[in-house]
């Protein structure tokens, strides 16, 4: 569905007045190669500023890199931009495609005209989002009047009413609370499962990712440092466990043979290990005495900020 | 052909949402309407109470400047409404917002959009103000009878309307470079239209002359204005370049729109 072959793309910023005007480039993008077949959930994961939304904007169209080639379904995005615009969904958490000041249903409308939808496709459409989104309420509602939430589930029906083949969500749960994040997620797994919608994730939010992709793309500093299964992620880079151990007062010395001391204070450490928990239980409890002990798991979370400050790819496992 | 009756339908129902949201924000949209309609009415009053006094302008009566500047102000209110979409701070507004992208992601055509992304009904009084100031000159200048006038004073008024709406779209287009350049364009498209609303004669030559060959304002309705009132054209012009001087205005936006592409790929190849 998207294929991707070294995909550069180079900014160039000028500073200063225009007559002193100087020029600096920043390399958004850097080499960036991958493929996403049909059908699949890709969760897009990198710091602020890391490439994603510069990849994201060149595969909708929006912008031309420098070289590389692009083609999603076939078509090189910028060069065939209706047919490509067509075939795709796009839902960005921070605007809406929503006309502001009209009801809901009039923009919906509104779309099956710009997209051409035939009227049995488009009204069956409606029906299932209305059902699934729970749309009904603010049908008729303004978009201007509607709550976060509700503005991002229209805004998700807007995007799939002409059955794209291909969605591009952008933190699409961002600022929603508990059970209006897990109704999206919900959401996009039935679209998903159900209409093989390949869909494209970027987002902040790792329990969007946790829920809905298999496969993760890691990209920072416009390199992609992972590409592969969420389970693969976790066994190589956060394979870490942590033993938080409360000593039965003061311990002259944390250090304990054979385990990494992370953090220690008066009758307190952290140690770091691999494997199994009883060696390194018997070992802190041979040490000094012990009052208690928990084993906290790496946490996807902690495993990619481990990978963005830690230089643990620059070379990459492909 | 079906491509193109579509086109028009959506032309019509995104300007047909672009009303209805209007008409969400009423006491706005009045207000607006009395504004504008105000400007015009007291820009007018003021010439209209004071020429008298002089006995005309540069050997113009009030009836025939009445023609000169309804033609200008008519067409003028026209295309802003037409062309609202490109005007410069619209455009840049669009194009800070995102909605400039989700044009970009919708498979309609991107000039169609922004043509139908501003329609600035409030605007509508002025239409009125303009035709009337447009007919009282026509009904009381002395209008040589030739049978072309009522094709040269149409031609005119369309050749404005595309000659300003060229400059609102080179304005608009600007704005993906910076949006600083729009004060100087401002002098162009404000500026052009006050100075074609008066016989350009009044003007020093290197002004008229400006606007005439450099930036072809002149060609628009002064040279057809002159040539209906059986004047002579300046510059030892020949007659038939009052008949096709309105053209001036549809070669301004081929222009204008081949910019407008270049405006577009520059968008495309910095992602502002």
């Amino acid at each position: 569905m998207i294929h991707v072959e070294h995909l550069r793309k180079t900014f160039t910023t000028r500073t200063g007045r225009f007559l002193s005007a100087g020029r600096r480039t920043h390399e958004a993008v850097r080499d960036v190669s991958f493929h996403i077949p049909r059908g699949e959930i890709v969760g897009y994961l990198g710091p602020n500023g890391a490439g994603k939304s510069t990849t994201v904007k060149i595969l909708t169209g929006l912008l031309v890199p420098d070289s590389g080639a692009v083609t999603v379904g076939g078509l090189t995005p910028w060069q065939d931009r209706r047919r490509h615009v067509a075939r795709l969904g796009a839902v960005f958490g921070q605007r809406t495609t929503l006309w502001w000041d009209l009801p809901v249903i009039e923009s919906l409308r509104l779309l099956r005209h710009v997209y051409r939808i035939p009227h049995a496709t488009w009204q069956a459409n409606l029906t299932t989002f209305t059902d699934l989104l729970d749309l009904g309420p603010f049908l008729h509602t303004p978009a201007r009047a509607l709550s976060l939430g509700q503005r991002m589930r229209a805004d998700l029906a807007a995007a799939l009413l002409h059955d794209p083949e291909l969605l591009f969500l952008d933190e699409p749960t961002v600022g929603l609370d508990v059970v209006a994040k897990e109704r999206i997620r919900d959401f996009i797994a039935h679209i998903n499962r159900e209409r093989e919608v390949t869909v494209l994730l970027t987002t902040h939010d790792l329990g969007d990712v946790e829920r809905l992709a298999r496969r993760v793309l890691i990209i920072d500093h416009g390199q992609l440092l992972f590409d592969g299964d969420l389970a693969r992620l976790q066994a190589a880079y956060g394979s870490q466990r942590e033993l938080h151990v409360d000593f039965d007062g003061p311990v002259a010395q944390p250090e304990v043979p054979g385990l990494t001391l992370l953090s220690h204070e008066p009758g307190r450490a952290t140690y770091a290990f691999t494997g199994a928990a009883a060696d390194p239980i018997a070992r802190v409890t041979a040490h000094a005495p012990v009052r208690d002990l928990t084993v906290r798991e790496p946490d996807i979370e902690a495993t990619i900020r481990r990978i963005y400050e830690g230089d643990l790819l620059r070379a990459g496992i492909r | 052909m079906a491509d193109f009756r579509h086109h028009l339908t959506l032309y019509l129902r995104l300007l047909g949402a672009q009303i209805r949201s209007q008409g969400a924000h009423r006491t706005s949209f009045i207000l607006d309407a009395l504004g504008s309609l105000l400007i015009t009415a007291a820009e007018f009053a003021a010439l209209a109470l004071v020429l008298p006094r002089f006995g005309g302008l540069g050997g113009w009566t009030l009836s025939e400047i009445c023609l000169l500047y309804g033609l200008a102000e008519l067409a003028f209110v026209l295309m802003d409404i037409l062309f609202g979409g490109f005007d410069a701070p619209n455009l840049s507004a669009h194009v800070r917002t995102g909605s400039f992208s989700t044009f970009l992601l919708r498979p309609a055509p991107l000039t169609l959009q922004v043509f139908a992304s501003d329609f600035a009904l409030r605007r509508l009084p002025r239409v009125l103000l303009a035709a009337a100031i447009a007919g009282y000159g026509l009904t009381h200048a002395p209008l040589a009878a030739v049978p072309e006038t009522a094709a040269l004073l149409t031609a005119a008024v369309l050749g404005m309307i595309c000659f300003f709406g060229g400059l609102f779209v080179i304005g608009g287009t600007l704005t993906f470079w910076t949006v600083d350049s729009v004060e100087a364009m401002n002098v162009l498209t404000y500026g052009g239209r006050t100075l074609i609303s008066y016989p350009m004669d009044i003007y020093s030559a290197w002004l008229r002359r400006t606007f005439t060959y450099l930036i072809p304002a002149a060609f628009l309705s002064y040279l057809p204005a002159l040539h209906l009132l059986g004047r002579p054209l300046p510059d030892g012009l020949p007659s038939w370049a009052a008949l096709i001087g309105p053209l001036a205005g549809p070669l301004v936006l081929a222009g204008a729109f081949a910019f407008w592409r270049v405006g577009v790929r520059h968008y495309q190849g910095t992602g502002t």
